[in-house]
């Protein structure tokens, strides 16, 4: 497949405004502003785009009902949190791309009324920060953005808010919390962002790589676009791949592509042949599955039937060398760490089920324990303010239901027979 | 209207409201935790889960709206379930030291536990430690029994506005901080302790001294603070008041308290309190009984009557006595004694302010709801802070201002530094001229009213005399914000009343509030002010603001009460003063007061009282001013009495008796007992016989009893009449200040936040958190004087000086340094000397040059 | 307080966003630029030129994992452990920098040299083990590629 998004990656001054413009960037953003605002709604409409942040909502539809809201101004925010462990498919377009999603920022802006921009780039990429930096500093300089973009009397000014070390500001509502200067905790919805979200404004929050689409969607149409890939969820879609596998990375393929094409034919296979024995599919939020489960399509719709999600499309590979209680242990030491404290079952569920994995991992467990852990993550389960403490619990369901004589193994022998292997 | 069922019971609602609400208005509970009436909700805990017909998930019931056609359930299998498994990840942290935490008996977690909780944990690592502190004086903090609701934060940040403490860190080890991580150092308000649900902030006063299951009683009364009469609860035991709590949703103010009322209730269990009547032997002040006592009292002010005319006795009413106290205080004066020379320190704020804007603007104009602040569009603060003077007034414009209003500052205010959208710094003590420029520049804009001749022709007058472009900055602001607000409040200090030229400031102000047809708020810093004045303890008022000088009304009390009253209008409080040093004064009865100490140039006051032939001293402590007394009589202090007492809004609320008194005796009875010994009858069992009787002869209070009053809704102009303005023609106004202020610094008084009076000095908890007086910078000053923070300075004026620590204060903006007038031996007034106002007769206390020497 | 220079940067910043809070996390990292952490003094700092209240600047700064609650060494490593460097040998390297350097997670060196994070994933997965040192990613570590790395930082 011809890519895009990826486009040009490999030259070493891609990030470069005038390189960019030679390989036809920023000519989609004119001829928008030829056409008008309500032909870039059309065709994101017609395109079928899904959000690539991890939730696969419509784009079209969140932008619709920002639009309904007679309240000014707007607000576009980029999520460019990536904060989801194994996910490292927007860093190649922050680092290499950045025009690409300068010009898909412009473009929505335009189409949406909103003329200020954010993006709120994750404290963990400061190489970012300062690419971003420039090239929105050029863009000025070319008048991409400021006040009158191409002497179309178009208005919109971006700036890129770098967040702290917080994986919940990845969540829409805690990055609206965190760019007005608190703490980054969700927010009760509703009311939804949309209506009532940064600085009490309307404000659209759409991912790096959703945002990034635009352009593509103007090149080529709405309707052509809604032919890539699965029918449900079109397009093309970056995933990042790592783990036991020989080439990992980030590919951009079509939605829909199944999950075993991904490892085996685009990564190269298990590394050094080895056997596999589980893939996280999205993001270690999403459910565990066993190697007999991933010959399936990757997208919004299907990866639930397969019995996980497609998250943030970031496939992780673990060979027979890996220990799941390990792997489970060390994700809720992730979300325990991670848990933004405000409510009960995450903060103090996601606490307790560390504690229980890692005295199974270390050969303390003790009989009933699995039945513990699967009842501490049944309690939290849909009980919490936001899908991070639902995630936790997925994740420990997900590995017992999958690997449940491991942990017995674990019970049984007091000991982990992987423990050398870290 | 929205109906829905819960637990298939039918509830209709007029105003959508969340599911949780609704439950409670139909009587049915939810449990909760992280949910406060005071706050908005949060949906942190997630134990108002409930079942909603449709709805996959199960939903919190704080966070979700009622619709149309809902069907809740509130309790089930599932529900309980889930409750349960939420309690045991609450407790696996909690220490579980119920038998040893305070909050015991009153916790929320423990409650429910007890209704919903797994009767055994399953945890079996360990706990999380975190100690407990005791480095703050007020709250111990124990963070091990946080359940991280964040009530206390929501109530400091979007209540109190105090933003004081803080929820450190995330996740699992999140827990509660002030700023230093030690001490609190915030406003200490305590209503962090009110929301906390569990024993994770307690207050140091009452920590291991009793359980909340062992109180004898709890008495619903009010505050002995301020002008503001917060509402609250005293909890006794062996009768002795052990805690002081507020009620949610009681009285003005609705759940919150300030430190002096929360914490402030120790003075009344002093070891300084006078036990028995003290008389005057060879030089000193030696024990006495009471029949002794009040016999000298009687025969002396007899004798000096006959001798001297009644006319060389005055008398000092107190602000702090209740309005029976008063009213009984006057009735003596004026009958037993024949003078009409009462007055009371109200003169030097409240008392001149509020007669004299009553006189321009008619009676009423004050008395203001004090909740309306939070609906204006626009408030306007001058003359003081209302967050240190009446803090809960104070909290209704910091509302005000979340809502959307603008806060428009003309002077300082520090508790409105983060609220404030326009400030204007006068030039020093020029406030009046500011003030002046600013009616003139809206008379401008909006013309005259029509209204009250007189005053349009005062305001007409001033017209001519500012050009209308202001050297001011910030002043053309200030006055567009109030030329676009629909609906505009004034709140009023008493810091420009205290000036010789007052009456200015106070003309200016009347002026706005009538051209902008504003609401006016006075600021009160005692409790009975406006009590003090309704009672007729003003030289020119008989009871319910009714003139002396107006015939009928006089003749009407005279036949109430049997016997003639003086014809002339009385000495105000600084004339009876001087009066005493010039020997047209022989006699001084002081009720409740300390003049010594709380008017300004102690020196001549103290000189003043030592050449009276006679003083007598009412009190409940041997203060400054009891040292100079021939009689001392030990009177009864809040919670040992009950009385009505008059807030700033002119609301009339009911003071309970909650204990019983060692030794002795309700000021209005022993005020009678010497009324009956001079000769002129008096007789009342109790206090609420003197409201009957108020109720009867003053056309204010007509058919008022305590069984109304104790309703909590006596609200102006009960069900009396209130009189229009009488003003007929201005009085002359003095010319712009001319005082040409070039000095270096100014000594002000400051009004704390944590003392009010010199009662606040007996209560412990109160000095623990302010124990000194500090001398105020500005950090400009702070740099011109090299001077740090701490630093002990040498403060001189021409009339004394004082050594104290110096603090930097962000918040002062022009040349004036500030002390307050609160420590023995240290206050401010004992620096100061006064110019009377010739209107309002209030002592001018600007313009004190001030020399601070480092030590 | 902060100089002349760095209100400037402040305000320019505060100017970016409608409300001055916002300025909040950007403040915090030039205040931890300034004084190497941030310190009591750093925040109170931060607190008056933003007039934002430092009980409400410190528990913002707080919940963020990135800003340096106490003093830190003259390098910091921030090393990623989660499942796609773990599985590829981040534990055993958080050891060997532990014995090599004289640091433990969280601590720093006694020569000050380095002061040692474990980050949750830094999104360099594909290129795991990774790691952070100031800014400056290191990818497809070893015992061998860290000692390269870690001895030109000094
Ligand atoms: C715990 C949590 C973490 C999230 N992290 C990210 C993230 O790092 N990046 C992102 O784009 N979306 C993330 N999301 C999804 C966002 O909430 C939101 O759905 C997304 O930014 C919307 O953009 P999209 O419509 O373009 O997908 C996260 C959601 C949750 C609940
Ligand atoms: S589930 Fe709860 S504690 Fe966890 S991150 Fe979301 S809101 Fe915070
Ligand atoms: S009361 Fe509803 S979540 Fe706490």
């Amino acid at each position: 497949m011809e890519k895009f998004l990826l486009k040009n990656i490999e030259n070493p001054d891609s990030a470069d405004i005038n390189e960019y413009v030679k390989a036809g960037g920023y000519k989609n953003l004119s001829k928008v502003l030829e056409s008008g605002p309500k032909e870039v709604v059309e065709e994101v409409k017609k395109s079928g785009l899904r959000g690539r942040g991890g939730a696969g909502f419509p784009t079209a539809m969140k932008w619709s009902f920002a639009m309904a809201d007679p309240k000014f101004p707007k607000y576009l925010m980029c999520n460019a949190d990536e904060g989801e462990p194994g996910t490292f498919k927007d860093r190649p377009i922050l680092e290499k791309n950045p025009h690409l999603l300068i010009e898909g920022m412009v473009i929505s802006g335009y189409a949406l009324g909103s003329e200020y921009g954010y993006i709120y780039l994750r404290g963990e990429y400061p190489e970012a920060n300062d690419i971003l930096n420039a090239a929105i500093r050029q863009a000025y300089e070319k008048n991409y953005l400021g006040d009158n973009i191409n002497g179309k009397g178009v208005r919109f000014h971006l700036s890129v808010h770098q967040g702290a070390g917080a994986y919940i500001c990845g969540e829409e509502t805690a990055l609206i919390e965190s760019i007005e200067g608190k703490k980054g905790q969700p927010r009760n919805k509703p009311p939804f962002p949309v209506n009532v979200g940064a600085w009490s404004m309307p404000t659209i929050v759409n991912n790096v790589e959703t945002l990034s689409n635009l352009p593509y969607i103007i090149e080529i149409g709405g309707e052509a676009y809604s032919r890539i890939g699965s029918s449900e969820c079109p397009g093309p879609k970056l995933f990042s791949v790592s783990g036991h596998v020989e080439r990992p990375g980030v590919y951009e393929l079509p939605m829909g592509i199944s999950l075993k094409d991904i490892i085996y034919n685009h990564a190269g296979g298990i590394k050094d042949n080895a056997k596999l024995k589980a893939v996280i599919p999205g993001g270690i939020s999403t459910p565990v599955l066993p190697p007999d489960s991933i010959d399936c399509a990757m997208d919004f719709v299907s990866m639930p039937k397969a019995g996980s999600m497609l998250g943030s499309g970031a496939v992780i590979v673990m060979d027979d060398s890996v220990c799941m209680v390990r792997v489970a242990y060390r994700a809720l030491k992730f979300f325990e760490h991670e848990s933004c404290g405000k409510c009960v079952p995450c903060r103090e569920g996601t606490d307790w089920l560390r504690k229980v994995l890692e005295r199974i991992e270390y050969g303390k467990g003790t009989e009933g324990d699995i039945e513990l852990l699967s009842d501490i993550a049944e309690i939290m389960s849909g009980k919490t303010f936001c899908p991070l403490g639902d995630g936790a619990a997925g994740v420990v369901t997900a590995m017992i239901k999958h690997f449940r004589d491991e942990f017995e193994e674990h019970i049984k022998n007091r000991k982990c027979s992987l423990a050398d292997s870290y | 209207m929205i109906t829905l069922t819960i637990n298939e019971k039918e509830v209709t609602l007029d105003k959508p409201v969340s599911v949780l609400e609704a439950a409670r208005q139909a009587g049915i509970k939810i449990p909760t935790l992280c949910y406060h009436e005071a706050l908005k909700p949060f949906g942190g805990c997630r134990l108002c889960v409930v079942e909603v017909e449709r709805m996959p998930k199960l939903q919190t019931a704080c966070t979700l709206m009622s619709a149309d056609g809902m069907i809740v359930k509130t309790e089930s299998e599932v529900i309980s379930r889930v409750r349960r498994g939420i309690l045991e990840f609450l407790l696996i942290n909690h220490p579980l030291d119920c038998p040893y935490c305070d909050k015991a008996g009153e916790c929320e977690l423990q409650d429910l536990v007890n209704k919903y909780g797994p009767t055994v944990g399953r945890y079996k690592e360990e706990k999380r430690k975190v100690p407990e502190s005791h480095k703050d004086h007020i709250f111990a903090r124990n963070m091990e029994r946080c359940v991280v609701c964040t009530r206390c934060v929501r109530m400091c940040n979007d209540v109190q506005g105090a933003s004081a403490i803080s929820m450190m860190g995330r996740g699992n080890h999140t827990r509660m901080e002030p700023f230093s991580a030690d001490s609190f150092n915030c406003e200490y308000c305590g209503n962090c302790l009110t929301v906390c649900p569990v024993g994770a902030i307690l207050s140091r006063l009452y920590i291991h001294s009793f359980r909340p299951w062992q109180v004898d009683s709890e008495v619903k009364t009010i505050c002995s603070y301020c002008g503001v009469g917060c509402s609250l609860v005293a909890q006794v035991r062996d009768d002795s008041i052990k805690r002081v709590i507020p009620e949610m949703g009681l009285g003005v103010n609705k759940g919150l308290l300030c430190s002096r009322g929360r914490f402030g209730y120790e003075f009344i269990n002093s070891r300084e309190r006078l036990k028995t009547p003290l008389i005057r032997k060879k030089g000193r002040l030696e024990e006495s009984t009471w029949s002794e006592a009040l016999n000298l009292v009687a025969e002396k002010l007899s004798e000096i009557k006959k001798t001297e005319g009644g006319s060389a006795i005055a008398g000092i009413a107190s602000p702090r006595c209740s309005n029976e106290d008063n009213y009984i205080f006057q009735k003596f004066m004026r009958m037993a004694c024949g003078s009409n020379n009462i007055d009371s320190v109200s003169r030097t704020g409240f008392a001149a302010a509020q007669k004299y804007f009553e006189e321009l603007m008619g009676q009423g104009i004050t008395a203001n709801i004090i909740e309306g602040l939070k609906n204006s569009e626009v408030i306007f603060v001058v003359g003081g802070d209302p967050t240190s003077v009446n803090p809960i007034l104070g909290l209704s414009i910091r509302e005000a201002s979340r809502r959307g209003a603008k806060i428009v500052v003309l002077g300082n205010a520090k508790g409105l530094e983060r609220f404030k959208n326009v400030q204007v710094i006068p030039p020093v003590f020029k406030e009046a001229d500011a003030l002046e420029e600013l009616l003139a520049g809206v008379s401008g804009a909006r013309g005259v009213r029509g209204e009250k001749p007189d005053i349009d022709r005062g305001i007409s007058a001033l017209s001519g005399k500012y050009s209308g472009k202001s050297d001011i900055g910030g002043l053309e602001e200030l006055k567009n914000a109030l030329l676009d607000s629909p609906s505009t409040a004034i709140v009023f200090g008493m810091d420009l009343v205290q000036r010789a030229d007052g009456h200015r400031a106070i003309f200016a102000v009347a002026g706005l509030t009538y051209l902008l047809e504003a609401r006016l708020y006075l600021l009160s810093e005692k409790p009975n002010e406006q009590g003090l004045i309704d009672a007729g303890c003003v030289p020119d008022m008989l009871p319910g603001a009714r003139p002396l000088n107006i015939h009928d009304f006089k003749t009407k009390f005279e036949t109430a009460w049997g016997g003639a009253i003086p014809d002339k209008n009385g000495m105000t409080l600084l004339e009876i003063i001087e009066g005493a040093k010039n020997r047209d004064i022989k006699a001084l009865y002081i009720m409740g007061e300390n003049p010594v100490f709380n008017l300004p140039d102690g020196p001549f006051v103290k000189e003043a009282l030592g050449s009276l032939d006679f003083l007598v001293v009412q009190d409940i402590f041997t203060t400054e001013t009891a040292e100079f007394a021939d009689v001392v009589l030990p009177a009864l202090g809040w919670s040992e009495k009950a009385g009505t007492y008059t807030n700033l809004e002119r609301r009339i609320q009911l003071q309970k008796k909650a204990v019983n008194a060692l030794s002795g005796m309700e000021d209005w009875k022993i005020i009678t007992e010497v009324s009956c010994k001079m000769g002129y009858k008096m007789a009342y069992s109790e206090a609420e016989d003197i409201m009957d009787e108020i109720a009867e002869v003053s056309p204010l209070y007509r058919d008022l009893s305590y069984r109304e009053i104790g309703k909590g809704n006596c609200l102006w102009p009960y069900h009396g009449e209130p009189l229009r303005g009488e003003i007929h023609e201005l009085p002359a106004m003095a010319e712009s200040s001319s005082g040409n202020y070039g000095a270096d610094f100014y000594l002000a008084l400051e009004k704390p936040l944590f003392h009010s009076g010199t009662l606040s000095r007996r209560s412990p908890a109160l000095m623990k958190i302010c124990p000194e007086p500090t001398l105020k910078i500005s950090s400009a000053a702070a740099e011109k004087l090299r001077l740090q923070e701490g630093d002990r300075v040498q403060v001189s004026t021409s009339v004394g000086s004082v050594e104290v620590a110096v603090s930097i204060d962000e918040s002062i903006k022009d040349n004036k340094v500030l002390l307050s007038n609160n420590f023995e031996g240290k206050g401010v007034f004992s620096l100061l000397t006064y110019k009377l106002d010739p209107v309002t007769k209030a002592p001018g206390i600007e313009g004190c040059e001030v020399r601070i020497e480092k030590l | 307080m902060f100089n002349e220079t760095v209100l400037k940067e402040i305000e320019e910043i505060k100017a970016k966003y409608p409300e001055r809070r916002s300025a909040l996390l950007p403040s915090l990292y030039i205040a931890q630029r300034e004084f190497g952490w941030l310190s009591h003094e750093a925040m109170e700092c931060v607190s008056k030129a933003l007039n934002v209240p430092e009980a409400m600047v410190r528990g913002t700064a707080s919940f963020y994992s990135m800003y340096k609650h106490k003093p830190v060494g003259r390098h910091v490593i921030q090393l990623c452990t989660n499942i796609s460097c773990m599985i590829l040998g981040a534990e055993k390297l958080v050891d060997f920098i532990g014995t090599r350097y004289e640091v433990q997670p969280g601590g720093t060196s006694p020569d000050n040299r380095f002061s040692l994070v474990i980050m949750e994933c830094i999104g360099a997965c594909g290129t795991a083990p990774a790691m952070l040192v100031n800014t400056d990613f290191h990818e497809n570590l070893s015992e061998k590629r860290i000692e390269e790395i870690l001895d030109k930082y000094k």
